[in-house]
């Protein structure tokens, strides 16, 4: 148990709000991409800084990761990262309701990340009074060698972060896809206070 | 007066803002755009955002911004993916290469009661950083290229040969294909050196490879072994074909003298053959296979092409 680590009240508290942002945002979603989205049970976990990198390897063999930054009032911030498979891929396009030839696949899973990752997290923050403001996406790499020398190259400022796992289906075009949110310490301090400020509500 | 002061900055930025209706028609723009787009208020208010920029990939633009529209979420399109949107003039027309401003745009729903009733468009010149990234990719290209390159033969080094050769070999053995191996050495190479000193003898491998370089295809992977030994990785070729390449390259070596300064250089080769066999579990066993046909080559009086001992062929 550190100062980080959610108490058993304020994680269901915080399952309940994801919960109800995904059903939302998969609706928004299927209305938009006219197919259905299931978003599966998230998982919430807190990481530490040194084991970032296995469990997101764990999670999914991902080989192309695009990361975008989310920062609301509060001081409620963090990264999003989408993580994709290599059969993926195929049917993007079709998907986004572009012409294959109109957009590369880089544009093409920037694209959907930017779509997946602002819309569930702009129905995530109206649920807490907030708003969001997001940063250009940004394809970290497309091959996993070159994300695991990322992330192993890099020596993080903080010990530990909140992780929000959220998978993503669409099984009309065989289309799977992970979504870590990744919130800092400091963050995680603060989103507390916020969830803290809803449990004295009820 | 905060309303001018306002006004007073947009029209300062260097990020072009541009705001339309649901139609994609234009109903304002600041300074920077009409600097950068060479166009005035009269030419782009009131008019289609497609009348003005008619280098707008159309549908790909229509269904970016209902994306805006439908989900109330901003949008993005950066330069790495899309060098520019707009044809737009930029900050350095004289330092670098760039015929229009490279941009990062985001496009942003303006919400009006609940529903996005208008879209601003933020475009950033980001041409210096394009720029720069070039460049920097440029570098990487290059330094990884003579990471991989032998500096004198321009043939791959023995590092990255072997990594080929690697790969190579268990492409083959997963897939049951052939993969041969040619192994060749300059014969009597010292005493080229001695006769026409090292300047001389770096023009005879400068001039060997460059002739076997020329009697490959695309595919075979062709490296600097050692000194005056190079080595050939023939994928999905069997021992025949290999040692049809092999006498081609030794004839090729042998009928062609290298002009040194004037004087004329003879040169042969003796070159060793073998073929991946399904008692090689290693990549080195082909190596010292070929090596040892090599030797044989070199044994039964140079210049001349001989074969592994048979085995068990797959």
């Amino acid at each position: 148990m550190n100062a980080f680590d959610l108490t058993e009240d304020q994680h269901d508290c915080l399952q309940e709000l994801i919960n109800v942002a995904m059903g939302q945002a998969s609706d928004q979603l299927a209305r938009y991409l006219d197919t259905f989205v299931y978003l599966k049970v998230p998982s919430i976990e807190q990481v530490k800084a040194e084991h970032l990198f296995d469990t997101l390897n764990n999670d999914l063999k991902a080989t192309a990761v695009v990361s975008q930054g989310f920062f609301g009032y509060e001081g409620i911030r963090g990264e999003a990262l989408l993580m994709y498979q290599p059969q993926d891929s195929n049917r993007l396009a079709d998907l986004l309701g572009y012409e294959a030839d109109e957009l590369t696949f880089d544009e093409q899973i920037i694209d959907l990340s930017s779509i997946l990752t602002t819309t569930f997290l702009n129905v995530f923050a109206s649920q807490i009074d907030n708003q969001m403001s997001y940063s250009a996406p940004r394809l970290l790499s497309s091959s996993l060698d070159k994300i695991n020398q990322h992330l192993k190259q890099q020596s993080f400022n903080w010990d530990f972060a909140l992780k929000v796992r959220i998978s993503y289906q669409v099984t009309d075009y065989s289309f799977n896809c992970d979504m870590v949110l990744l919130i800092p310490e400091e963050a995680i301090t603060n989103i507390k206070t916020v969830i803290d400020r809803i449990l004295a509500d009820f | 007066m905060l309303d001018a002061l306002c006004s007073n900055i947009l029209n300062r930025l260097n990020t072009g803002i541009l705001i339309l209706d649901k139609d994609f028609n234009i109903l304002m723009w600041n300074r920077f755009l009409e600097v950068h787009a060479n166009k005035s208020d009269k030419q782009v208010i009131g008019k289609s955002i497609f009348a003005v920029f008619p280098e707008l990939p159309r549908k790909w633009f229509e269904r970016k911004l209902s994306s805006v529209i439908q989900l109330k979420s901003q949008s993005f399109c950066g330069w790495e993916q899309r060098h520019h949107l707009f044809e737009l003039s930029h900050s350095r027309p004289i330092t670098t290469d760039s015929d229009f401003m490279a941009q990062n745009c985001t496009f942003l729903p303006v919400e009006v009661e609940g529903e996005v009733e208008r879209i601003c468009i933020l475009i950033e010149d980001v041409t210096d950083v394009c720029h720069y990234q070039m460049q920097l990719n440029k570098v990487l290209q290059a330094l990884a290229l003579s990471n991989r390159i032998d500096g004198l033969t321009q043939a791959f080094n023995r590092k990255h040969w072997e990594e080929c050769l690697a790969a190579e070999f268990s492409r083959a053995r997963r897939y049951k294909q052939d993969l041969s191996l040619v192994m060749l050495d300059l014969d009597q190479f010292k005493l080229l050196n001695d006769t026409f000193g090292h300047q001389g003898g770096d023009k005879v491998l400068i001039e060997t490879a460059k002739a076997i370089n020329e009697l490959l295809r695309m595919g075979d992977l062709f490296g600097r072994y050692g000194g005056e030994e190079f080595a050939i990785i023939l994928p999905n070729t069997n021992l025949a074909g290999a040692e049809d390449v092999a006498e081609r390259i030794r004839q090729t070596i042998a009928n062609n003298a290298i002009d040194y300064k004037g004087r004329s250089v003879s040169v042969t080769v003796s070159i060793g053959v073998a073929v991946i066999d399904e008692q090689d579990s290693r990549y080195e066993d082909l190596i010292s296979h070929a090596d040892i046909a090599l030797y044989k080559a070199k044994n039964n009086g140079r210049n001349r092409v001989c074969v592994a001992e048979k085995r068990n062929i797959l």
